[in-house]
């Protein structure tokens, strides 16, 4: 039925820096039109793994596949069907914000004006304006214009939203986001890896929570949000003592426990309301909550 | 705002628009024939990605509550749902054995339920007067 490859497979990526292990055993596959999360704490390997993809870096051992393409091997091939923007960004300070668009749309086939004039407009970009004299947010700003522009099938951002401020981070999730899914809808592909976890709630259809160079948690948002809740129940004196081997985590505060449950909120449920609480309640946990508890 | 979302419900973002949206057609404030927002546009409101809005816009589609129409949007249907009378019977009496089964739990009686059914379509007949009036100034 679905034979086109996934647009990102990695499988048993090992990278070291001399003999520190940054990626120990990571695979991950990301489908067409999905929007997938990587998060991880500093240092998980986050940076390292979006190099391997990105040919910036050679995997020790273990696979790297990006549109079913070697990255390494099919350099050319696969970096012109993708837009990388990194946690970094630097442009030639003498160059205008127009000189630096055309600069980048000259190593592209196609390059899209009219998106490029309206994220233009929306993030107060003055085409006159020297690169060097932007600020951190507005030359990140200016980075994902560019990425954007060039319609690309794989969107390959690294902590996007890192140093710029709240009211520009929420335009960057409302506009850029929408405007390049908008291009081509079910097809563009966002692979982000943000610590900013709570921003891009409601954008990631799935995700990977990556600790000491492996994957400790591979899943659709939805579904872990149906997984993962904090069970609350209030009881009229101190809540009994009884061990919830089947629990992630107990926490008892005065006649409250706090019950995080991974997959069996049903059966411990059943066994609190044989205590007798006064009041229950269970709500799911937030995706950045779902990675506290991941990533311990 | 037409759709709120609760990221701590447990349900799927979806099937929040899905249900928010066939409620809102229920009590009226949305009227058949009117506009759903763009895809595009209740994604960015939302701050959620434009896959989830598509696949609630196609659920809300397949049942009949919107329809789409070339170079317009998606728009409300008149009340008509695609299922035969019998299906649809029996798709609401799904729903309705679930409050029975809660209301047994609840130790709510059959007097109580009843009553309370009642209750419940007032509110809604109500809900749908004050939306015919907001959208009729001065009628």
């Amino acid at each position: 039925m679905n034979t086109e490859p996934p647009v990102i497979e990695i499988n048993h990526l090992v990278r070291k820096y001399g003999k520190a292990e940054a990626v120990n055993g990571l695979s991950i596959r990301v489908e067409a039109g999905k929007c997938h999360g990587f998060f991880g704490r500093n240092g998980a390997g986050k940076t390292t793994t979006i190099k391997c993809l990105l040919n910036l870096l050679q995997p020790t051992s273990g696979q790297v596949r990006v549109f079913g393409l070697d990255p390494h091997a099919d350099e050319v091939a696969v970096k012109s069907r993708l837009a990388y923007v990194p946690d970094y960004v630097a442009f030639y300070p003498w160059m205008t914000v127009r000189d630096t668009l055309d600069y980048l749309a000259s190593f592209r086939k196609e390059w899209n004006r009219t998106t490029e004039k309206e994220l233009l407009g929306q993030f107060r970009l003055q085409p006159d304006q020297k690169a060097g004299a932007l600020s951190k947010g507005q030359k990140t700003q200016l980075a994902l214009v560019g990425a954007v522009c060039a319609d690309p099938e794989l969107l390959v951002l690294d902590e996007p939203t890192s140093g710029l401020d709240p009211i520009v981070r929420r335009e960057f999730i409302e506009t850029v986001i929408g405007t390049y899914q908008e291009g081509a809808p079910g097809r563009r592909t966002v692979f982000v890896s943000t610590h900013l976890i709570a921003e891009f709630e409601g954008l990631i259809d799935e995700f990977t929570i990556v600790e000491n160079g492996r994957a400790v948690l591979a899943i659709g948002a939805d579904e872990a949000r149906s997984r993962y809740k904090k069970i609350r129940a209030r009881f009229a004196g101190t809540p009994p003592a009884i061990d919830f081997v089947d629990a992630d985590k107990v926490r008892q505060e005065g006649r409250e426990l706090d019950i995080t449950v991974n997959g069996n909120s049903e059966a411990v449920l059943e066994r609190l309301k044989l205590l007798r609480p006064e009041s229950v309640s269970v709500d799911s946990l937030t995706l950045e909550e779902i990675f506290v508890a991941a990533a311990k | 705002m037409l759709v709120q979302l609760n990221f701590k419900s447990g349900k799927p973002v979806y099937l929040q628009v899905v249900d928010q949206v066939r409620s809102a057609a229920a009590s009226g404030v949305l009227r058949p024939g009117e506009l759903l927002p763009p895809i595009r546009v209740l994604a960015e409101q939302l701050r959620i990605n434009r896959n989830t809005v598509a696949k609630a816009y196609t659920e809300l589609e397949s049942q009949g509550v919107i329809e789409t129409v070339a170079g317009k949007g998606c728009l409300v249907s008149e009340n008509n749902s695609p299922f035969k009378k019998e299906v649809r019977r029996k798709l609401l009496a799904d729903d309705i054995d679930a409050a029975i089964v809660q209301s047994h739990h609840l130790q709510v009686d059959e007097k109580d339920f009843l009553r309370l059914v009642q209750e419940r379509l007032e509110v809604f007949a109500e809900k749908n007067r004050i939306n015919a009036d907001k959208k009729q100034p001065g009628a």
